[in-house]
């Protein structure tokens, strides 16, 4: 997570590389430092850098880290012989190093050579199992190749052992999501809850995730789950706010003839209001439109 | 030996002289400060360092094996289930609770006679108790040698005199290695400058050779010893889980999502107050 004031100085450090006024040392490790991911100056300003023996020296200990940012960054520029330096020199360094083995691979999958990369990551992982970088790099590369089904055997393999890993499942569900295959996504939804509950975006997606699959039961709990989304965002959430409105008026059809139960009709009416003040405050020339579109839904809801 | 401390009254200046409170106010050589003070804390220093440098090279990163990965993982994942039991439907927890407590198969069952201890697990991993042994031969030997070394060419000098006097209890500590209750206690024997040193250069290893550097024997004792209590060392994965278990087993499931509506609710209509 970048905070506000980590993102200012990063910001007022960019400016002032890319204006070649120094900093760049600072400027690396603090991208590294917040893991953020500006490939295009990393790559340009970094290569500079490393190309100077002077600048090189100056870096003691950093150097090594510093060729594995670069070589990332080239990778993701597409500058590939830059990348491949940065690997060779750190190659010769530590000849042995999963670490080094792991950005042979990326190299290699950045040139669109999958077996070769394949064949790298392999070797890793029969020497070490335990390796979770190249597990996700072998099912990244599966995704891809736009082969989603071997994307998802694998990430389900991986899930089998590292069944913590949030960011995993987050990947599993966004996968079967694209698939249409909801049962399995929610599945993952709820694990995302499990492990955070207060994460008002899984709550969203576990709500979207329930109005899209339909049927009565499913439409009620979407509806709960996105009442849920606005508590925990504070109502700043407009996709929440549009889900209930669509929620009510989807319930309202589903449930036809057998009326059996009353619904209360406040929330959607509460959240309508609050979608019509917001845009009035924001975007007052589409607010017209807007209020238009949600008595449309108003009205289904209650009809 | 004695004799040697007890000489050299002639030169003068650098010698420390104290008010003679004491009747046998010993006089220090230079010789024995140029040729035991100071070679005993340079060696000291030095096998520290080499001593670093030797358990860095042969220190093996060790492989987590994945079982213990992933008993590690399900027990994370059964405590984020307890934690939010209440933010899924109902039959969503009932369907992982049975995945995870199922009897025959569940993920957090462990079948009988399968728990492994530390004796059973040593029996299997000869590395393991290869790495046991590396250390502690690492941290063994070159402490007999070094012990054996000052001994052999240092034993009885009066090497140094620490400015301040101390009660007769410091003797054992400050004295160790000559016998003699007639010298004040604050004169410092070899033998001793060399448990000072053993000890007290932890702070200046840490200053040359950064923080986890591998000479501080007594936080990495103290280290495996908290473990050890801590049931980590040794931990048994079978009673983790089985306590996971019964814990999950207690969990009852009150799903929390049909009051968010009225919260949201509450939420929506104090931002169109504002």
């Amino acid at each position: 997570m970048v905070g506000a004031s980590e993102e200012r100085e990063l910001e007022r450090l960019e400016k002032q590389v890319e204006e070649g006024g120094g900093g760049v040392v600072e400027y690396l490790s603090l991208v590294r430092k917040l893991k953020v991911r500006r490939s295009n100056i990393v790559a340009k300003h970094g290569l500079q850098l490393l190309n100077q023996a002077s600048a090189r020296s100056k870096l003691g200990s950093d150097l090594w880290t510093v060729y594995e940012q670069v070589a990332i960054a080239c990778m993701d520029c597409h500058a590939l012989d830059s990348a491949k330096k940065c690997i060779n020199a750190l190659d010769s360094k530590f000849p042995d190093s999963m670490r080094v083995g792991r950005l042979e691979g990326m190299w290699y999958e950045a040139k669109g050579s999958w077996q070769k990369a394949e064949k790298v990551y392999s070797n890793l992982l029969s020497e070490n199992p335990s390796d979770t970088v190249a597990h996700k790099r072998r099912i990244a590369m599966a995704k891809a190749q736009g082969n989603m089904t071997v994307a998802v055997e694998g990430l389900n393999k991986y899930l089998e052992t590292f069944m913590a890993d949030y960011d995993a499942w987050r990947e599993l569900a966004d996968i079967y999501t694209s698939l249409q295959m909801y049962k399995q996504a929610g599945f993952c939804f709820e694990e995302l809850i499990l492990s955070q509950p207060t994460n008002a975006l899984y709550h969203l997606g576990y709500a979207e995730l329930l109005y899209t699959m339909g049927g009565i039961d499913n439409l009620r709990t979407a509806r709960k789950y996105y009442a849920s989304t606005i508590e925990l965002s504070g109502g700043k959430n407009m996709r929440a706010l549009y889900g209930v409105c669509l929620c009510g008026a989807a319930i309202n059809q589903a449930r036809g003839r057998g009326r059996t139960e009353e619904e209360s009709q406040e929330l959607v009416s509460l959240a309508a209001s609050v979608l019509v003040k917001k845009y009035k405050e924001k975007a007052s020339s589409k607010a017209g439109l807007v209020s238009s579109i949600l008595d449309k839904y108003k009205q289904l809801a209650v009809a | 030996m004695h004799e040697r401390e007890l000489e050299g009254e002639g030169e003068a200046s650098d010698y420390l002289r104290y008010p003679a409170a004491m009747a046998n106010d010993l006089v220090l050589d230079t010789q024995i400060r140029d040729w035991v003070l100071a070679p005993l804390s340079l060696v000291m220093v030095l096998i520290g360092v080499l001593r670093h440098f030797v358990s860095k090279m042969m220190r093996t990163t060790p492989n987590p094996d994945l079982k213990a990965v992933k008993e590690g993982q399900i027990v994370l994942r059964a405590r984020f289930l307890k934690a939010g039991a209440n933010h899924i439907p109902a039959r969503a927890f009932q369907m992982r609770k049975a995945y995870y407590n199922n009897e025959e198969s569940g993920l957090l069952h462990v079948p009988k006679g399968q728990g492994n201890n530390m004796q059973a697990q040593m029996l299997s991993d000869p590395n393991m108790a290869m790495d046991m042994m590396k250390k502690n031969l690492s941290m063994i030997i070159p402490q007999t040698l070094t012990f054996a070394w000052v001994n052999f060419f240092f034993s009885g000098f009066v090497a140094a005199k620490i400015p301040f006097p101390l009660t007769q209890r410091f003797r054992s500590m400050l004295q160790n290695g000559i016998d003699l209750s007639s010298v004040d206690v604050s004169y410092v024997s070899s033998r001793s400058w060399y448990f000072l040193n053993l000890f007290g250069l932890r702070g200046l290893f840490s200053l040359i050779l950064g923080e986890d550097n591998a000479v501080d024997d007594t936080q990495r004792m103290m280290q495996t010893q908290m473990a050890m209590q801590m049931g980590g060392f040794g931990s048994d994965p079978a009673k983790t889980l089985g306590a996971e278990k019964d814990g999950l087993d207690l969990v009852q499931h009150e799903w929390v999502l049909p009051k968010s509506e009225q919260r949201a609710e509450s939420v929506l209509r104090h931002l169109l107050q504002t």
